[in-house]
């Protein structure tokens, strides 16, 4: 087998010979191959458990599909089982929530990466990331006290819970989500496109709109798509502030603004609420709600196929030639100039505005008695057990989930071919995406029910594994198809076989990468609230350490906070959810503080490849 | 042709090496995973010996402070409330905790849903369920109900308080959750035996779940209404439990019978309660357990004529 010097064009990533012929090195690194495939087949696993789950659950009962998807009717006691109010109100929130943040995000993550010098930017992108990676929670929790009554205030609405305050609560969640992937995308773009551009005689809108965006636009896509499928996905934080009001439907077009400011339902909150408990485990309740799962599920998946078909080709594309005015060249330029600098401005208000409500309401979590006493009653004392419940979750998904995903990294990254690698690709990106609230769903049935492990801590790692893995995979296998085609080529030169390839040349170069995207994937999985809601966690009288593995449920700072947060009349339970929550960003805080930490160093590392 | 023979058959005993050899990693993989799955299985068995109870939100706070009180004897005692009422009856029934905690007595339905658990039921307090509104409709005006008026709010019928007497300002209905022992009762009170009609359409309704939420939510919308158990809203004094057909929720009235909303607080189990749970429940029966009642402001067995 020769050595072809020439990468296929369509190939994403490096693409390693399987072996080359007539060396027997290969034996002494065969397990970086069963490693790394497990790493797949957990993603398949996953995936299999959850469609296991639901069509399982849709053939216990019979479904009316036309019902489901065209009568907004939904009466359990009558047993009939119309979705489309809830399918509305995900499709508004959703739309709400993009049309706000897409833009701001957009132009804050140009202007940060393309107009602000590096001294101010780094910062900066670094406040972004810690925005993105801000627990959902939290943002529920700041729906709940602010955004819901800022809606009550707007106009005659009422206790403010509504569609309008779950899209804003949606949009301050996703843009800083949008705005850090789009950030890295823009920051891939090689220096040499803007100088060439700049040496032109563009001016900077021109070179980015002609070098710059035609490269990265893939990614910011990938950002919106990243963005969509949280906002899709997210449960608690609307469940906060929508009302969950069922049969909410328009009856004509003037009526669509009139109901956003009306209570409403989504799918995710509808899973989220008591039903998935009352409706048992088989029959057309639990097959209906299922069949919301699944519904929900390809709304995320037809996202998702639809995000990376785009990015596959654009990798191949060349830029579109532009034919721009060479009219008011110079004004146009500045004035794109403020609007991308004042889109910054945005986010930065709303990073220093978190803080500051954080920091004034949570005062508790600055005693450090709150952290390590134990709670007391309903709202009193501390939260050493919900602390030590939340560190125990993350411990044991991360040591589940970091082997997985290095190991799907790798195979997607160097192994599989193109269309393997889309397919992979697709199938992670579609777990990573997968509304966590269907995991939840998915784990309370199998582990808590059928295998009888009843809430446990174990339960819940079982539901944060796949909330990691992708994560790890993903920026694992974007690092491998971001390495240096000479180095690749000088290893096989060399005579690697490709498991000593991966050993020596892949692992060493994105080890630091991998470890970002597990601490990223940690930082998310730290705040999950609806999954454990159902799998692992109790609000009251878990013991700080569980004693046993199942039947052992804990206690854990997301979902104390969601409790809290529901009883925040009591000033008392406020205090405490405030402090729970500026705990929690702070755990958050600390493993992004590392992954930065890690990405700083590998950047110096990485000047000897440039 | 013989070259071209040796070349292709050459070919597939390479392609074969491979499948084989992308075949043992595949297996190797499996083997793996299994095993991380299996080992996790395999030292799943040791259980805690905790109990766990689960459920009404009207009953958690009693069984909390119960779990507290028996805490220095050892007893180790988790309360959760998920679901309601029902939820914690669906959990019974599918094993997942030892108690159900419940605001409404068990169902016809329940029983048929799990025929595998035997439901055996002890009531620990009672309580009574109110029609709250906020302090401002109150003294607006609206000094009772009738029958006829809580539906009407209840089904958007009456969608503003002048037309029951009270001031010119929107009712907005917070109704709770399918499932909740609460909203039963009120169901119960209006419709008797018959079915509840669907939810009104009207742009004043929400859903809330639990009686903390429910609470937050009556007091920071003007105009609210909402069924809730009296005994959150001591200390309270922004809401108002409105009198129904002219009867008072007052403790007289509602361990007389004469308040039409009230309801049996209960502890569920699956056979008769033993061991730990025997010595839990016995402890809310016994008379330190009954004034965790008093304080939440519910009813005792005694003062119940039980």
């Amino acid at each position: 087998m020769g050595l072809t010097l020439e990468r296929p064009t369509q190939a994403p990533g490096p693409s390693v010979p399987l072996s080359s012929s007539g060396s027997n090195r290969g034996k002494r690194a065969r397990w970086v191959w069963g490693w790394a495939y497990s790493g797949v087949l957990s993603v398949l696993l996953t995936l299999t458990v959850l469609l296991g789950y639901l069509v399982t659950g849709i053939a216990s009962g019979t479904v009316d599909w036309t019902a489901l998807l065209t009568s907004s009717t939904w009466s359990p006691g009558n047993l009939t089982f119309g979705g489309l109010a809830m399918i509305y109100g995900s499709a508004v929130v959703c739309v709400l929530a993009l049309l706000l943040a897409v833009p701001v995000g957009w132009a804050a993550a140009i202007a940060l990466s393309e107009y602000l010098p590096p001294r101010l930017a780094k910062p900066l992108r670094l406040s972004i990331e810690l925005l993105a990676a801000v627990p959902s929670i939290v943002y529920g929790l700041i729906g709940i006290m602010i955004i819901r009554p800022f809606v009550a205030g707007l106009g005659n609405v009422p206790g403010g819970d509504s569609l309008l305050a779950a899209g804003i609560v949606l949009a301050v969640m996703i843009m800083p989500t949008i705005a850090a992937v789009s950030v890295d995308a823009l920051a891939a773009v090689p220096g040499r496109y803007r100088e060439a551009a700049y040496s032109l005689g563009l001016t900077r809108r021109e070179v980015i709109r002609s070098a710059v965006l035609p490269r990265a636009r893939s990614g910011m896509r990938a950002g919106v798509l990243l963005g969509l499928a949280r906002a899709l996905g997210e449960a608690i934080a609307v469940f906060l502030v929508i009302g969950r009001a069922d049969d909410r439907l328009p009856e004509s077009l003037g009526d669509v603004f009139s109901f956003l400011v009306r209570p409403g339902q989504t799918l995710t909150t509808k899973l989220a609420g008591p039903e998935p408990m009352l409706a048992g485990t088989s029959g057309p309740y639990f097959a209906a709600l299922c069949a919301l799962g699944v519904i929900l599920l390809v709304l995320v998946a037809v996202a998702t196929v639809w995000g990376t078909r785009g990015s596959a080709k654009g990798g191949a594309r060349a830029p579109r030639a532009r034919r721009s005015s060479a009219w008011l060249r110079i004004p146009k330029d500045r004035l794109t100039t403020v609007v991308r600098l004042g889109a910054l401005l945005l986010p930065g208000t709303l990073l220093l505005g978190m803080l500051g409500i954080l920091l004034a309401r949570g005062g508790a979590a600055l005693n450090p008695v709150f952290w390590f006493t134990a709670s007391e009653g309903a709202a009193g004392g501390g939260i050493r057990d919900q602390i030590l419940g939340t560190l125990l979750l993350l411990a044991t998904t991360a040591l589940i989930a970091l082997p997985l995903g290095y190991g799907a990294g790798i195979v997607i990254g160097t192994r599989a071919s193109a269309k393997a690698t889309r397919v992979l690709e697709t199938l992670t990106v579609t777990v990573g995406g997968t509304p966590t609230i269907l995991l939840g769903l998915a784990g309370y049935v199998l582990f808590c029910t059928t295998m009888g492990w009843g809430r446990s801590w174990l339960a819940g790692t079982m539901v944060l594994v796949p909330v990691v893995v992708p994560v790890v995979a993903l920026t694992t296998a974007g690092r491998i198809r971001s390495m240096p085609a000479e180095i690749t080529e000088a290893a096989l030169a060399l005579g690697l076989t490709s498991s000593q390839y991966v050993r020596s040349v892949v692992i060493p170069y994105t080890w630091p990468a991998t470890l970002t995207g597990l601490l990223l994937g940690l930082a998310r999985a730290a705040g999950e609230t609806a999954p454990l809601i159902f799998t692992a966690t109790v609000f009251f009288g878990a013991p700080a350490v569980p004693s046993g593995i199942v039947n052992a449920p804990i206690q854990a700072l997301p979902t104390h906070i969601f409790t809290l947060s529901q009883d925040s009349g009591a000033p008392e339970a406020v205090d405490q959810a405030w402090g729970s929550a500026l705990v929690l960003v702070l755990i958050t805080a600390a493993l992004l503080g590392l992954a930065v930490f890690l990405r700083n160093r590998f950047e110096g590392a990485r000047r000897w490849t440039v | 042709m013989s070259f071209t023979i040796s070349e292709s058959s050459r070919r597939t005993v390479r392609s074969t090496g491979r499948r084989v050899r992308q075949g043992a990693s595949l297996a190797s993989a499996c083997l793996l995973l299994s095993a991380a799955l299996t080992g996790c299985a395999g030292s799943a068995k040791a259980g805690s010996n905790a109990i766990q109870a689960s459920g009404s939100t009207t009953v958690a706070p009693v069984a909390s402070d119960a779990a507290e009180a028996l805490k220095s004897k050892g007893l180790n005692i988790t309360v959760a409330t998920q679901g309601g009422s029902a939820g914690g009856i669906s959990q019974l029934g599918t094993g997942q905790i030892n108690i159900a905690l419940s605001s409404k007595p068990l169902s016809e339905t329940d029983k048929k849903a799990y025929p595998d658990t035997d439901f055996v039921t002890t009531q620990i307090g009672a309580d009574a369920v109110g029609v709250i509104i906020t302090k401002e409709v109150a003294d607006g005006g609206v000094k009772g109900l009738s029958k006829a008026q809580v539906a009407g709010l209840f089904e958007g019928k009456i969608t503003n308080w002048k037309e029951v007497g009270g001031p010119d300002l929107q009712v907005f209905v917070y109704d709770k959750e399918p499932g909740r022992g609460t909203r039963e009762v009120l169901d119960k009170f209006i419709y008797g035996e018959g079915e509840p009609p669907a939810p009104p359409k009207s742009a004043n309704y929400a859903i809330v779940g639990g009686n903390l939420e429910t609470r937050n939510k009556l007091k920071s919308t003007r105009g609210s209404i909402a069924p809730l158990s009296t005994g959150f809203i001591d200390g309270h004094p922004e809401l108002v439990a409105v009198p129904l057909e002219g009867v008072a929720p007052s403790l007289a009235n509602v361990a007389s019978g004469a308040y039409p909303m009230t309801r049996p607080l209960f502890m569920i189990t699956n056979g008769k309660p033993e061991g730990t749970v025997k010595q839990y429940i016995d402890y809310i029966l016994s008379p330190n357990g009954q004034k965790l009642l008093t304080q939440h402001g519910y009813l005792t067995l005694k003062q119940m004529g039980l």
